[in-house]
């Protein structure tokens, strides 16, 4: 190629390339934009007043810091189990599973691609208090009567909201895991390394990028998450996106809903820098 | 001792599959079934939910709403996400792994903020009207990075010396890609396109904010799950699942994605 066509050829792929960030600045950067000068605004009267106010902001710490807290922790605990999980079935369909492996990995993603809304109507039908779950208890005889407490609560969440990241937390894991050297291992076994050491010493290292993204999703899909908890989580299993959504739509307060979601981002950005700091710390030399 | 440690993982194992695969084949086996409650014990095979779904105009309304939203998605998509995988094609990592991360940012953050900042884009800015135009501009923000993606991923095993040998034999850039490139991309985009079609079809949060009025699928069945466990949910859900796993199936195949 030429030297000379190098200018066009710059040209050419920005104008390629012009749709796609057309789209994401209008549709995206632009909304973020506005929402986050709406977050300072007032509402009066029921109307939307421009404002440079931070009452927004102080509603969220008063009126939301302990679901904002509990919101956390649901993340937290749904990613870390993602992520326990998904090591434990990336590592048997890479080294564990033979020639089922392929097979596994369909498993995930045909799971990962299942519906979204039909997951959370799925557990609700098996954790109901007339639902599968409970049919099973009493048929077997295990309980006398059917509980009501499976349902609307944290654990329901959390087992739902495992649910649906596990795929996304397995793929990663999984992506890395094959390109862990067979010959490595081998070698590691033959120089008298144990199970354990060989699993902690030479195969983990080599995903820790995998396992930090399989947290990563699961972390940030699982706190923003707001039709989950609504729908499974009755009152200790609510989650600061049900009160964005109720906030934004229900009570037309939009600066209170562009605050919630600033101070949702920013803590869930904070929980992953901290997990991060800790997961690059913890690395062997 | 090997004999157990092989035993222990095959009961983990199953134990995993059962708890993923298990609630999705609940909703299946029970949209054949001629019971209202999904439990235990089955009553019996029957179609009548099926029935009951397919004799619904409203059903047919969200059906026809879906697929006015997907398709225009899965098309625009694969265009603009494919202009973006060729632009990125001569670039370095260093270059082009900021740009595709910049284009994947609407993927990362919560749904439900993508949703109202687009609300209030369309609402109080634009004064753009609620409706399956605007549940469709927020669909292209998901699914055009992964259709990047996916065709990037292609790009990077692309034979480049041919498209030289056409240029230099003077094809104009549009001819060199008809010609040289596409042919070598399609299942490649033909892959990305259906993986961005599911992806808007089962999309929730996005459309239930900007809808407006009316029901895609994924709406229709939310109201459904709200109301009651009405199960004819079962049926609609059975119904998507095959729309979705069947067209990312193709996808996976025509894409050749392995993990």
């Amino acid at each position: 190629m030429s030297s000379a066509r190098m200018p066009s050829q710059r040209l050419h792929a920005a104008l390629l390339a012009a749709p796609a960030f057309a789209i994401l600045a209008v549709l995206f950067a632009v909304p973020m934009l506005l929402l986050f000068v709406v977050s300072f605004w007032r509402v009066r009267n029921f109307a939307l007043t421009p404002d440079m106010s931070l009452a927004a902001y102080a509603r969220v710490f008063d009126t939301y810091g302990d679901v904002l807290v509990s919101t956390m922790i649901n993340g937290g605990l749904t990613a870390l189990i993602c992520v326990g999980l998904g090591f434990l079935f990336a590592y048997a369909a890479r080294f564990r599973a033979g020639r089922w492996g392929d097979a596994l990995i369909l498993v995930a993603i045909v799971t990962l691609f299942g519906g979204y809304l039909v997951k959370i109507y799925a557990w609700k039908a098996i954790l109901s208090t007339d639902g599968f779950v409970n049919a099973i208890l009493v048929a077997s005889g295990l309980s006398a009567e059917p509980l009501d407490t499976l349902l609307y609560n944290r654990g329901a969440v959390i087992v739902a909201l495992v649910h649906f990241l596990l795929p996304f937390a397995i793929l990663p894991v999984y992506g890395q895991l094959r390109n862990v050297n067979d010959i490595q291992i081998e070698a590691a076994h033959d120089l008298g390394a144990s199970g354990h050491q060989t699993l902690m010493r030479v195969i983990v290292p080599q995903c820790r990028t995998g396992l930090f993204a399989a947290f990563a999703i699961s972390f940030l899909y699982a706190a923003g998450d707001y039709i989950t908890p609504r729908f499974l989580g009755g009152g200790s299993g609510s989650m600061i996106g049900q009160f964005i959504a109720q906030e934004f739509s229900t009570r037309f307060n939009w600066p209170a809903g562009g605050a919630m979601s600033f101070v949702l981002m920013a803590a869930s950005l904070l929980v992953l820098g901290l997990v991060g700091a800790l997961f690059v710390r913890r690395r062997p030399s | 001792m090997r004999a157990f440690g092989a035993i222990l993982w095959f009961i983990v194992i199953t134990m995993l599959v059962l708890f993923m695969l298990g609630p999705l084949a609940i909703v299946v086996v029970f949209s054949f079934n001629s019971g209202a409650l999904v439990s235990l014990p089955l009553t019996g095979f029957s179609l009548d939910w099926y029935r009951a779904l397919f004799s619904s105009a409203e059903f047919w309304a969200a059906f026809q709403n879906s697929l006015a939203v997907a398709v225009p998605t899965a098309l625009l998509a694969t265009v603009t996400g494919t202009m973006t995988a060729l632009a990125l094609t001569r670039k370095s990592a260093a270059a082009s792994v900021p740009l595709l991360t910049a284009l994947s940012v609407p993927i990362m953050i919560p749904p439900l903020v993508v949703a109202i900042g687009l609300v209030v884009l369309y609402v109080r800015w634009l004064s753009v009207p609620l409706g399956l135009g605007a549940v469709i501009g927020g669909h292209l923000l998901l699914t055009q990075p992964l259709v990047a993606l996916v065709v990037s991923a292609r790009m990077a095993s692309f034979d480049r010396v041919a498209l030289e040998a056409a240029r230099d034999l003077g094809a104009s850039p549009w001819q060199a890609f008809r010609h040289v490139t596409l042919p070598q991309i399609r299942a490649a985009l033909v892959g990305a396109a259906l993986l961005a079609f599911a992806i808007s079809l089962d999309e929730f949060i996005i459309t239930i904010f900007t809808i407006g009025s009316g029901n895609t699928l994924s709406t229709f069945v939310w109201g459904k799950m709200r109301t009651s466990l009405d199960p004819s949910i079962n049926a609609i859900a059975t119904l998507l699942l095959v729309i979705t796993i069947g067209s990312t199936a193709i996808a996976l195949r025509m894409t050749r994605y392995r993990g």
